[in-house]
């Protein structure tokens, strides 16, 4: 970590926070005590951050707001939370527990879904639907497959032509069924962003082929395609030239 | 001090009264609403409009311990919907805000007051906006600032990121055209 990498974990530092115990923030705290000139500008910093905090905790609350806020109050107020389970009969609770086992028992049993290209495209698709996260923010491709390569994940993947001239805005390290997938997140330029996956192409017993296909997975256009050791996934929102842009 | 004692009282009773959960959280709430809309009617709008909502549906919350974040998340939404927003903000990277990331001396935040502060906030891109707020009015952490604005991780700490330091360099040049007033009037 330099000390242009510190100030930006920096920036987001609060005592006292849980976030203030996070790695990354851990090594920039060091970094700021080692270095003079980044100890000065994070101590400025905090400075700053305190009499900004300060000044917004000052905001005047009109007298009137809680008199008008209780008028509010409804007939019924009182939520009432269903008994907790060892409230319940020790029949209820011992049938309840029969049933979660035996269920668990049919998913342990039933036989497991084959590692199927198509089952991986759904849940990756998926992923990006819901709040995914990722590990790295950083427009730096060199960044991602260091970060990659240092957790397993593939590092090695190429880039389409289009995706070269994308935006990047970070990356992730997922998994499919214990296989490692790499994440890798591209801003279109409209607000939209755009998710190409990647995985060893051994993962899947029917990889796709070397030219792409497209595919509408979860109200998403997706290009499926191996090269090389590779298999990827590009998942974005629908549009008439997706191959022409992207690929 | 009265109300917290008999929110949590009627916390482990698994019950809310309405009373304590007005004299708890109206003003964060408030504070809140005014750093969105900046108006004082706006944002009382905006409180009523939540605790009318909890009056309505607070029911269906099942973990009590989630209430001030319900509410904070109720708020924010009635705000978006008020705004009639529908697109979605841009994911940005952290990285990008390393180059704006001036030094400001804390003695010209001291020169200013709430409403200034306000102000300022207001100048800051709107997107960035909400999660700012509730960095410096509230003590939570960055995963419940994310789920207040349902909004992923990464994203929280990048708009708050870009927002400190588009804020940074309003204070500055505030303070440079208030310097440069003064040398006007001299």
């Amino acid at each position: 970590m330099n000390s242009a990498e510190a100030k930006a974990v920096l920036l987001l530092y609060r005592p006292g926070a849980a976030d203030a115990a996070d790695p990354p923030m851990t090594e920039a705290l060091e970094l700021a005590r080692q270095d003079p000139e980044l100890g000065r500008w994070f101590e400025e910093h905090r400075a700053f951050q305190k009499a900004m905090r300060a000044k917004f905790r000052q905001i005047e609350v009109p007298a009137h707001l809680k008199t008008s806020l209780l008028t509010l109050q409804p007939a019924a107020q009182t939520f009432i939370p269903p008994p907790a389970w060892w409230r319940r009969p020790v029949w209820l609770t011992a049938a309840v527990a029969a049933l979660l086992l035996l269920g668990l028992a049919g998913v342990w049993l039933q036989p497991r879904a084959p590692d199927r290209f198509a089952n991986y495209q759904s849940r990756m698709v998926s992923e990006a639907q819901r709040e995914y996260r990722m590990d790295l923010l950083t427009n730096d491709m060199r960044q991602i497959r260091q970060f990659m390569a240092s957790r397993g994940a593939p590092a090695d993947y190429d880039l389409t032509p289009g995706l070269e001239h994308l935006r990047l805005t970070g990356g992730g390290r997922l998994t499919w069924r214990s296989h490692p997938v790499t994440m890798v997140c591209f801003d279109r330029g409209d607000q939209q962003m755009l998710f190409l996956f990647v995985m060893k192409r051994s993962a899947v017993k029917d990889p796709p082929p070397e030219t792409p296909q497209l595919a509408k997975v979860r109200q998403r256009l997706t290009a499926s395609w191996t090269h090389g050791d590779n298999t990827y996934v590009l998942a974005g929102p629908e549009e008439a030239d997706f191959v022409k842009k992207y690929l | 001090m009265a109300a917290r004692a008999s929110y949590n009282d009627d916390r482990g009773r698994g019950e809310v009264d309405f009373q304590s959960l007005v004299e708890l959280h109206y003003g964060p709430l408030y504070r809140f609403a005014m750093s969105l809309t900046r108006t004082e009617s706006d944002a009382c709008d905006l409180v009523q409009q939540t605790f009318l909502t909890w009056a309505t549906k607070g029911h269906q919350l099942r973990d009590l311990a989630k209430v001030k974040s319900w509410l904070f998340t109720t708020l924010h939404h009635s705000f978006l919907e008020s705004r009639r927003r529908s697109t979605r903000f841009p994911h940005l990277a952290i990285a990008e805000a390393e180059a704006e990331l001036p030094a400001v001396e804390p003695d010209l935040v001291s020169h200013l007051d709430a409403q200034d502060a306000l102000q300022l906030l207001s100048q800051v891109d709107e997107q960035f906006q909400a999660a700012v707020a509730l960095f410096y009015l509230e003590d939570y952490s960055y995963n419940e600032i994310a789920g207040i604005l349902e909004i992923p991780l990464g994203t929280v700490k990048a708009r708050i990121a870009r927002g400190l330091a588009q804020l940074k360099e309003l204070v500055l040049r505030k303070a440079a055209s208030a310097g440069k007033a003064k040398e006007g009037t001299a």
